[in-house]
This record gives structure tokens, C-alpha cells and sequence, in this order.
């Protein structure tokens, strides 16, 4: 008898031909979450099995972030043969809770001496009978004990809920322009749940922002690849860019300048880093440069797709994701407004296209972008 | 590096160093213990003891050690506020740090009244309108010795006169944590019933600091457990500190000369700084008589603090906006603002402040920097 972890995947199971790659991809990325905690993943008749682990806490922790993960439970693998036995042990199992209960079994070995049906009904009278604080109810129960008979026995409770989703690295590689708000950190995790594998660029402005808050960001990809496993983060050196459009563009249109400057760099770094598209944390109409034409005057300056999942989201939607993906905490922290000098006051939020190519025409486009690229810095994270 | 920010910490002696590592390796006993070795710890304590007692003129049987400054104006103000039998007012300075700010509020709580003495414009406490704060209830008056934002030395002395002069029975708590032994006191002398001071603001360890307690004063203990430091302050002694401390305070004794040796140097940085113009110093000028030798507030015109001191850093330089306790909040100081300055004023300060080790050619680089990137900043102010 030994603890393990019974892991349910989700979509993948929808595949046809080309499972056996995804589920590869589905199996190297548990082996490498559990690998610290000594933990073995074997797949046997379709599911995927964790044993020989040191903490199943973090072995649970860890594999619920793994993208293709519908769900994770606790149990117990034994003997099949000794059927009091497994009933002793079901007993062992619910004897912490109480409220309803029902028992659930399945029998993939159809030479086992008791069918389903007769599993559910011996293992639920023999637990009734042993835990008083249990009642029975088959049709909206509070506590389910799972009972499978396969090759052994497999009896589990508890079941925690994963991030669902695409195996990482199925579905290619996009740039995550990362501010350290609450939103890009969010953006991100969307698209990577989808498989994608991502980089992240984030724009440095020291001295105007300090080194906590270049700390903050790499810590917020951090905790990004939590999830989506090794990252590379460009730090992008962006005062200088910044400074030239304060000093040589109309005030009102600043910020969307600066949002092309941003765009463009992240295009370039992202196809040396093999990305086919770019994600930004926008929404609609949340300040001025997300409005529908200032989102165009950004989008028109790259070839790339432009990934935006937060597009439609409020707020407040945006903000309960970060908190359950667990980045909001350090979004909040309070190191990014040292900016406020290159922010105008009366920003353009019906931008004219026009206008703007003449405005970026009193820059040397060039030579500013070539001197970011060359001071970017490349951290590794994760 | 040239590290300007001492009054956020400051680095050891390495003869602190030296005594702390040897108390651990070879003196690690419980100083309570009855064996000889324990004893001759204990024995090291009570000369820690011995020396913070001269050092303040007061005696040595009144001195607690406590975890730092923090819990030195705790036990102060809470223990104070639990002894009394009526409910009384406690008179706190505008520009009292957190320590003390936080802890009223909680004396508040227990039924007693609080009330704010106000600041001038150089930032020390208003005497004159202190008549009118400090009346017969008022059971105690607290007040730091120097501002940690300015530098500002208060009137403590006539502070606690004017409250004894209201009631007699009225105690004076001083947090001296960023004065002690860098600006003299006598308790006995200056009327001083509380005294809070802290062992990293003088080259020794963090995590130790003292109150000091004139005779007859009535505490409450916030700590309770072993009974140690006559049941003030329970806890096994953290011996490796105090040990550091008592370290700290022998070394900074010995050498007062350099200690005023640091008005000089703050002097030399100001006379060059205000050649430029666009900055000014917030509080006293480091030549008048109630500025301490170790803290300078500079407001640049047209640059946030901010982004200057991420710059200074940027060339080796550190120092902290404002005050270093508040500057991860990014608040504008309450202290700057009560002195008259305006939020973009406020915002654009810088906190500059010295410690032993500190050189003339530190000054003159660190004062080169500042005006070298204060040019280049001011040019792109906001439109």
C-alpha cells in the first residue's frame, strides 16, 4: 500500500492522431514539476500517475499549475485481492469528514469478483456502519470516495482542480510585453495556457524607475513560470527613447509613441527569440492609449499578431484573475508611477494616425531602437 | 560605493564584529545561568550596561535592553500608559517617527488622550505653542532628540520643564535613536524620564537597543515570560548584541572628535551644493548650533526625489528620499509638509546622511554627482 497522486488531464483527451504528442509534451512537463520532490510519473490505461514523491503537498501544488491538468486527487494504491481490506482502509479514508457521502466505484478488470455496482453498495454499507457521523446520499453527496479497480486498487477523496488547458509548448511561442502591472502578468498566463511558450520584454526607465521595480517584474515572471516553466525576460534600457519624444513630440502624444517605441523593440526581440506573435496586457478604454484608434496607432507599427486576452475584461475581472493566479499580490506593490514626468496631462484618446508618423519623424527611429536593443539585457527566470 | 544613508543604518565596527563572532563561538552561555562562564557574560552585559548609563547620566540599574529603538518607545509609552490609574494626555511631536506615531494611537485606545505639538518651519517643535497643548492632565511629553528626516535638534529639555511646570508629576520620554552619541544628553541634567536609543544608528548590530528609565518611574512590562531585566523585559538575553552595543558605545566614545568631525564633512558637502541653484536644505543649516552633524535634507527644484536618488545609485551613491522608514510607501513626508514645504518640494527631497566612516573626497564626489545629475534631471520636468 503506498500514497500516490491520480492526475486528470482535460482537452488533450480530445485529440486524435496527434495525442501521443501532447500527452509527451503533457508527461515532461509533470516529470519536471515534480522532479525536486523525487516524484515518479508513469501512465497506465490513460491516466497519469505521481508515486515514490517525498511531499505530496507540493507534489499537489506543483502539478495543478501544469497546463493540461483538469484535475489532481490523493490516493491510495493496493492490493485489489483483499476486499476487507480495502473496505478498512475506505473506513481510514472518511473517517475525517462527516455530512453525506457516497461511494463511487469503477472496474476497468472485468474478472474482479464484484462489479461496480456491488463495490459502491458492500464499500458504502461497511463505511456506515463504522463512521456514525456519516449519512448517505447518492445523488448530491458532499464527500465522494472514488474507489477503481485496475491493476490494483485505487481508492481517493479529495479532489483539487488544475489550471486546465494546453501542454506548454504545443501551440509555439509568443513575447509578453510585461509592465509589472496587474494586467500583462494576466494576459500572459492566458495565452500560455493555450501551450504557448513565452518570453517577456519589459521596458526599464531608470532612473526613473528604481531597481525594485526591475526586481518586482522579474518576479512577477517568475512566478509566470511557475507555470509556464523557464523563461526569458529582456530588460530593455527605454529612458533615452523616452526622454527624445518628451522633448521632441506633442505632449498629447507621448504615451502612444512611446506604446509604437514598445511595440517595435518587442517585435524585434521576440523574432530573435523565435515568437510568431506579441501579448500586452490592454483592454478596452482602460486609460487613453487602449482606446479602439489608440490601439490601432500601436498595432500598426508591427507585422506580428497582437495578442490582447484582457481585451474585453473589466477591471475588476482582470484583478480576480491575477489574485488566483497569484501575481496580484506583487502587481500591487508600489514601485512603477516614477513616471509621472513623461506622462502628459491631457493625453490624445482619438489619436490621428497622420499626425503621429509626423511626430515620430523628428526622431532618429533608428538609431534609437538599435541603442535599446543593444543595451537589452537578457535575464533567465524560472 | 559611498554609502550616505546612515541613519537608515549603519555599518559596524569591525570591532563589533569581532566581539559579537567571539560571544558566539566561545561566550555563547545563557547569561542567566549559574555557572562561571554564564556569569562573565552577564558580567559583559552589565558593563554594556554600565557604559549607556554614563553615556546618558543616569544610572546603570535604569538601563533595558530591548529588541531596538522600536520596542524601547513601546515599552515607553505603553508602559507608561498602563500605570496610570486616571486617564491623562499624551503630548507627542508632529514629527515623532512611526515608533512613536503607531504606538499612541494604541495608548489612545486604552482611554487616553493624545495631543499634537506643531512644528516651525525649520522643523523644530514650537515652544511657544506647546503653552497652550500641555496643560495638568498631561501625564507625559514625548518627543525625538533629532528629527531622522532633518536633522533638526528639538528643545526637549525645555519641553519637559514646561510639562513640570503644568504638573509635576508629568514624565518626558525622548526617542534618541538617531541622537544618541551624536548629540550630548544628560538625563539627570535635562529632566529626561525615558529614553529610547538603538545599537545599529551607532556602528554596532541590529536587533538591540535600550530604554533608558530615570529612578521611581513605573513601568508596565510589554514582554512577559522569564522575568529577566527586573521583569521589564523577559527573554534570554541576546548577549551577542548587547555585547556588539556596549562594543559600538566604547568605540563612538572614543572617538567624539570624530563625530563633530562630521559636521565638517556635512558642512563641506552644503557649501558646495549651494553654489547651485535650485537647492535648498529643509530644517536648521549644518553650521547653526540645532543641527545635528549627521543628517541633511536637500530639496532639488523640479526633480523627484525619487528618480535622483535611483540616479545616485545609478553612480554609486546611496542615499534615501525624504526618510528612509517611509520611502517604500511613497508617501510625502508629513514632517516636510508640516514645515511649510509644498508637495513638489516635499517630493523633491532627498535624505543625505553620515556616519564614521565617511570621507571629505566622498563629500566632494557625492556633491559633484548631485550636480551633475540634478542638470541633467531638471531639464526634463513635466510640461
Amino acid at each position: 500500500m503506498r500514497d500516490i497522486l491520480l492526475v486528470r488531464y482535460g482537452e488533450v483527451f480530445l485529440k486524435g492522431q496527434n495525442r501521443p504528442f501532447f500527452m509527451k509534451k503533457l508527461m515532461d512537463h509533470i516529470k519536471q514539476a515534480v522532479r525536486d520532490v523525487g516524484g515518479r510519473v508513469w501512465l497506465s490505461e490513460g491516466r497519469i500517475y505521481v508515486s515514490d514523491f517525498t511531499d505530496l503537498e507540493t507534489c499537489i501544488r506543483r502539478v495543478t499549475k501544469v497546463f493540461g491538468v483538469h484535475s489532481v486527487s490523493p490516493a491510495v494504491e493496493m492490493e485489489k485481492d483483499d476486499f476487507e481490506a480495502i473496505c478498512t482502509q475506505a473506513v481510514e479514508m472518511m473517517r475525517p469528514f462527516s455530512g453525506s457521502f457516497k461511494v463511487l466505484a469503477r472496474r476497468s478488470d472485468k474478472r474482479y469478483p464484484l462489479d461496480s455496482p456491488a463495490i459502491m453498495r458492500e464499500a458504502g454499507g461497511y463505511i456506515l456502519s463504522r463512521l456514525p457521523q456519516l449519512t448517505v446520499d447518492v445523488n448530491n453527496p458532499e464527500h465522494t470516495l472514488m474507489i477503481e479497480i485496475r491493476d490494483h486498487a485505487y481508492l481517493s477523496v479529495e479532489r483539487f482542480p488544475a489550471v486546465e488547458g494546453m501542454p506548454m509548448g504545443t501551440n509555439g511561442k509568443a513575447c509578453l510585453l510585461l509592465s509589472g502591472g496587474i494586467d500583462s502578468p494576466v494576459a500572459g498566463f492566458m495565452i500560455a495556457k493555450r501551450g504557448v511558450e513565452l518570453c517577456c520584454v519589459h521596458y526599464h526607465s531608470f532612473p526613473y524607475t528604481s531597481e525594485r521595480a526591475r526586481e518586482k517584474v522579474l518576479e512577477l515572471a517568475r512566478l509566470l513560470s511557475e507555470y509556464c516553466g523557464k523563461m526569458r525576460v529582456f530588460v530593455v534600457p527605454f529612458t533615452e527613447i523616452q526622454m527624445q519624444i518628451h522633448q521632441k513630440c506633442p505632449e498629447n502624444y507621448t504615451t502612444l509613441i512611446m506604446r509604437r517605441y514598445m511595440m517595435r523593440i518587442a517585435q524585434i526581440l521576440a523574432e530573435r527569440d523565435g515568437a510568431q506573435a506579441l501579448i500586452t496586457g490592454e483592454s478596452i478604454g482602460q486609460v487613453a492609449s487602449q482606446t479602439m484608434e489608440a490601439l490601432g496607432c500601436t498595432d500598426d507599427v508591427v507585422s506580428m499578431p497582437v495578442f490582447r486576452p484582457c481585451i474585453g475584461m473589466d477591471k475588476s475581472e482582470i484583478i480576480e484573475r491575477a489574485v488566483k493566479i497569484g501575481t496580484f499580490e506583487t502587481s500591487s506593490l508600489p514601485y512603477e508611477d516614477c513616471c509621472t514626468v513623461f506622462t502628459p496631462k491631457h493625453p490624445a484618446t482619438h489619436p490621428r494616425k497622420a499626425l503621429i508618423a509626423k511626430a515620430e519623424e523628428a526622431l532618429d527611429s533608428e538609431a534609437l531602437i538599435q541603442a535599446a536593443i543593444e543595451g537589452t539585457e537578457l535575464v533567465e527566470v524560472g | 560605493m559611498i554609502y550616505l544613508d546612515n541613519s537608515a543604518t549603519t555599518r559596524p565596527f569591525d570591532g563589533v564584529i569581532d566581539a559579537m563572532n567571539a560571544c558566539m563561538r566561545e561566550s555563547y552561555f545563557n547569561a542567566s545561568a549559574a555557572y562561571r562562564p554564564a556569569m562573565e557574560v552577564e558580567k559583559a552585559i552589565s558593563a554594556c550596561r554600565r557604559r549607556i548609563a554614563a553615556e546618558l547620566g543616569t544610572q546603570e540599574s535604569g538601563v533595558i535592553f530591548t529588541s531596538g529603538g522600536t520596542e524601547s518607545d513601546n515599552l515607553a509609552l505603553l508602559g507608561v500608559a498602563m500605570t496610570l490609574r486616571r486617564p491623562g494626555n499624551f503630548v507627542v511631536s508632529a514629527i515623532e517617527h512611526p515608533a512613536v506615531a503607531e504606538t499612541v494611537r494604541r495608548v489612545e485606545r486604552l482611554g487616553h488622550e493624545v495631543r499634537v505639538l506643531p512644528i516651525d518651519e525649520r522643523g523644530i517643535v514650537d515652544l511657544s505653542a506647546c503653552e497652550t497643548v500641555i496643560d495638568e492632565q498631561t501625564a507625559l511629553v514625548s518627543c525625538m532628540q533629532v528629527s531622522n528626516e532633518t536633522g533638526a535638534v528639538q528643545p526637549v529639555a525645555q519641553l519637559g520643564a514646561l510639562a513640570r511646570r503644568k504638573n509635576p508629576a508629568a514624565l518626558l520620554h525622548v526617542d534618541g535613536v538617531q541622537g544618541f552619541m551624536r548629540v550630548p544628553v544628560h538625563m539627570g541634567r535635562m529632566g529626561v524620564d525615558l529614553y529610547a536609543l538603538s545599537g545599529h544608528k551607532i556602528h554596532g548590530p541590529k536587533g538591540v537597543g535600550a530604554l533608558a528609565v530615570r529612578g521611581g518611574v513605573r513601568l508596565a512590562p510589554q514582554m512577559t515570560g522569564g522575568g529577566q531585566e527586573k521583569n521589564l523585559r523577559s527573554g534570554t538575553y541576546n548577549s551577542p548584541a548587547i555585547i556588539g552595543l556596549g562594543e559600538a558605545v566604547r568605540e563612538m566614545a572614543q572617538r567624539r572628535t570624530d563625530v563633530e568631525a562630521m559636521r565638517a564633512l556635512k558642512t563641506r558637502l552644503w557649501e558646495r551644493l549651494s553654489q547651485t541653484e535650485g537647492i535648498r536644505v529643509n530644517g536648521p543649516l549644518p553650521q547653526e548650533a540645532d543641527s545635528a552633524p549627521h543628517v541633511l535634507s536637500l530639496s532639488f527644484d523640479g526633480v523627484r526625489g525619487e528618480v535622483l536618488r535611483n540616479a545616485l545609485e545609478g553612480e554609486g551613491v546611496l542615499v534615501s528620499t525624504g526618510s528612509a522608514c517611509a520611502s517604500h510607501k511613497q508617501k510625502v513626508s508629513t514632517t516636510l509638509r508640516a514645515m511649510g514645504l509644498s508637495a513638489a518640494q516635499a517630493d523633491g527631497t532627498i535624505r543625505v546622511s553620515l556616519g564614521l566612516f565617511n570621507t571629505a573626497e566622498e563629500m566632494d564626489e557625492a556633491a559633484e554627482k548631485m550636480e551633475k545629475l540634478f542638470a541633467l534631471l531638471r531639464q526634463y520636468r513635466r510640461r
